[in-house]
């Protein structure tokens, strides 16, 4: 599921979850000055746009958008 | 239009630096002080990328008069295999590096106005900062002092002029520009590869050793330094907090710490998320049928598990112990209050990286390397404890940026070479051309089949390595099916074959040491033989194919002898 929500309404285009995102999952833009969730599949569920978001604009849950996780065992 | 800029678009300053995490940051502004120009470039947005912000926000700290004992007993605990001219730079910087990144703006933990200096352990100090905010407060002091910087651009290989580096391919992922940065120095500072398998860790994919290794530069050190932490399996993520390790327990309900480190359940420790004795404990059960093992914090109110954590710090931003009770109880639907939770090691990051000398500078003319991309061998598996990492990212990108820029200061700019440059982009474009439908990520998550199981990683044996070296090949092999349809699937692409480079280079070099030390543990070769392996392993590219060569510890330079 990964990134399972996101409120475009609050969002003000401030480019901080673009900048945080490891994957490149997240692109401004421009022209709305929103985020734009462009490439979900990528999502690794780090929550680093839903922790530093300023608006709460990110509900993020745990299983990434692809890939099981492999035992370490 | 020359032929160059027929290529992409040129950019040309003093020092380039690739990677704007904590050692990246730190290259930049030590560079600038040189009144040079300097490039930070970026695949992420810079201020919030790297290992730093998503971490403890733990800085380890040596006081200037105990410097040289520090040295010595890190030498000594690494039984004389660790890198000693840089044991002792690392051990007489720390002081000044963390001054140095207070002025910078980082937020420390002070007491009256003077930074808090915090006893976790037997001659073990820390310092305790602002990791959330800490990059942007130095990004925000690099640009005030003249440091230029780019965002979402992702380097993947570098530019030659002869055996020179004079710069690096860009290929930016929102304006889908091809870059050509042409510099009189490289620093690459873009992290170790942490696999994206523990998710805070995902932007470091091990990038910066590949293109260092096409280049020419030497690795060393692959073998060492994989790292497994605990984590909460349901999150899939790690557990941050040093005295966590107190609840863990198994299946029955006993807990496990105590019954293989008793010493540890008495008087006050630091077991940080990474502590091997964590992990070693975990698996012994595991092994004896007592798995799962579970955190039980049962009891516990929330201020009570935030006290976990570490020492609170009023002031700092925390993204630690509370921030993953909260998580739990609004993502996981788990009241950590009232139930139990699974726990499990997770894979950190592969080890090595380029070789770097006293002064950060690869074994290539021009290329300089910092933080987990670079490899010293200061610790040679003596030393540990929390908060190494980020204060070895700033000693090596202090060290790195300071000679980079002098480097720089002196030599010339050298021209790009076209035809090194169009080969170079013939074979970064490749995965554009094909017509592929499969994704590169799902090869990316093949190499995990490789590297996380512990049997290949943690318990070595050379059978098991060679089934774990052709799952990596087999990954490899799969992406050559792999078509990409823009920038962000390019460097998808470089990404995952970045991360074979690293498995593969990780398990050719454990095959070679057959023996056991400094966390590379071998079954089949149990113990340490320093008859034979008093040396470093190196891998070069020779004829387009890895080769690995061993390098004597040169004890007879060094200052402590055995």
């Amino acid at each position: 599921m990964a990134i399972r929500n996101f409120y475009a309404e609050k969002c003000n285009g401030c480019g901080i979850c673009v900048a945080c995102c490891p994957m490149d999952v997240l692109r401004l833009d421009e022209k709305a000055k929103k985020a734009v969730v462009k490439y979900p599949k990528d999502c690794v569920a780090c929550w680093g746009c839903e922790s530093f978001c300023p608006r709460g604009c990110f509900d993020v849950t745990p299983e990434r958008g692809r890939g099981e996780l492999v035992s370490p065992y | 239009m020359n032929k160059v800029e027929s290529l992409g678009t040129v950019i040309t300053t003093d020092v380039l630096i690739l990677g704007a995490g904590g050692a990246g940051l730190c290259a930049a502004l030590k560079a600038k002080e040189q009144n040079v120009d300097v490039l930070l470039i970026d695949k992420m947005g810079i201020g919030w990328n790297g290992q730093v912000p998503i971490g403890g926000g733990i800085l380890a700290y040596v006081y200037p008069e105990y410097a040289e004992k520090w040295a010595e007993n890190v030498t000594r605990q690494s039984f004389f295999f660790n890198n000693q001219d840089w044991t002792y730079q690392l051990g007489k910087y720390m002081h000044k590096s963390t001054l140095d990144l207070a002025d910078m703006g980082i937020t420390f933990f002070r007491n009256k106005g003077e930074l808090n200096i915090l006893n976790w352990g037997p001659n073990i100090y820390v310092t305790l900062f602002d990791a959330p905010k800490s990059l942007v407060a130095l990004k925000k002091t690099a640009k005030a002092r003249g440091v230029k910087m780019m965002d979402k651009i992702y380097a993947i290989d570098l530019l030659k002029n002869g055996d020179t580096v004079v710069g690096a391919i860009g290929l930016g992922l929102t304006d889908g520009k091809t870059y050509l940065f042409n510099a009189k120095s490289v620093i690459v500072a873009t992290g170790n590869c942490g696999y994206m398998h523990e998710k805070t860790y995902s932007s470091v994919l091990g990038e910066g050793a590949a293109m260092g290794y096409r280049a020419g530069a030497q690795l060393v050190n692959a073998e060492f330094s994989s790292s497994y932490v605990w984590g909460i399996k349901v999150l899939g993520k790690e557990l941050m907090g040093i005295h966590f390790y107190l609840y863990l327990e198994n299946a029955r309900g006993e807990k496990i710490m105590g019954k293989y480190y008793p010493e540890l359940m008495t008087g006050k420790h630091s077991v940080y998320t990474f502590d091997p004795r964590v992990i070693d404990a975990m698996q012994k059960e595991v092994k004896a049928g007592l798995g799962p093992i579970y955190i039980n914090l049962t009891g516990l109110s929330d201020s009570e598990i935030a006290g976990l954590a570490e020492d609170q710090v009023e002031g700092l931003t925390h993204l630690m112990g509370n921030d993953t009770m909260k998580l739990l109880r609004e993502k996981a639907g788990i009241d950590p209050s009232k139930e139990r939770m699974e726990m499990w090691p997770r894979y950190l990051y592969s080890g090595g990286g380029l070789r770097i000398d006293i002064n950060g500078m690869t074994t290539l003319d021009g290329l300089y390397a910092a933080g987990g991309a670079s490899s010293n061998s200061w610790s040679g598996g003596g030393g540990g404890q929390g908060g190494l990492g980020v204060q070895s990212a700033a000693v090596t990108g202090f060290v790195a940026g300071e000679n980079a820029a002098k480097y720089a200061g002196k030599a010339k700019l050298l021209d790009i070479d076209f035809n090194q440059a169009k080969n170079a982009l013939d074979r970064v474009m490749a995965p554009m051309q094909q017509d592929g439908n499969t994704d590169a990520y799902d090869f990316a998550y093949r190499v995990h089949e490789a590297v996380v199981p512990m049997k290949y990683n943690r318990q070595r044996e050379a059978g098991r390595m060679k089934e774990a070296l052709g799952i990596v090949q087999d990954a490899r092999n799969k992406l050559s099916r792999v078509g990409a349809k823009d920038f962000h699937d390019l460097a998808r692409y470089h990404s995952a074959e970045s991360m074979t480079i690293a498995a593969e280079f990780t398990y050719k070099a454990a095959l070679m040491r057959e023996e056991s030390r400094a966390g590379h543990f071998r079954e089949d070769f149990p113990h340490r033989d320093d008859k034979n392996w008093f040396k470093w392993i190196t891998i070069e590219q020779k004829n387009g194919a890895p080769r690995l060569a061993t390098l004597p510890v040169p004890l007879e330079k060094y200052k402590l002898q055995p």
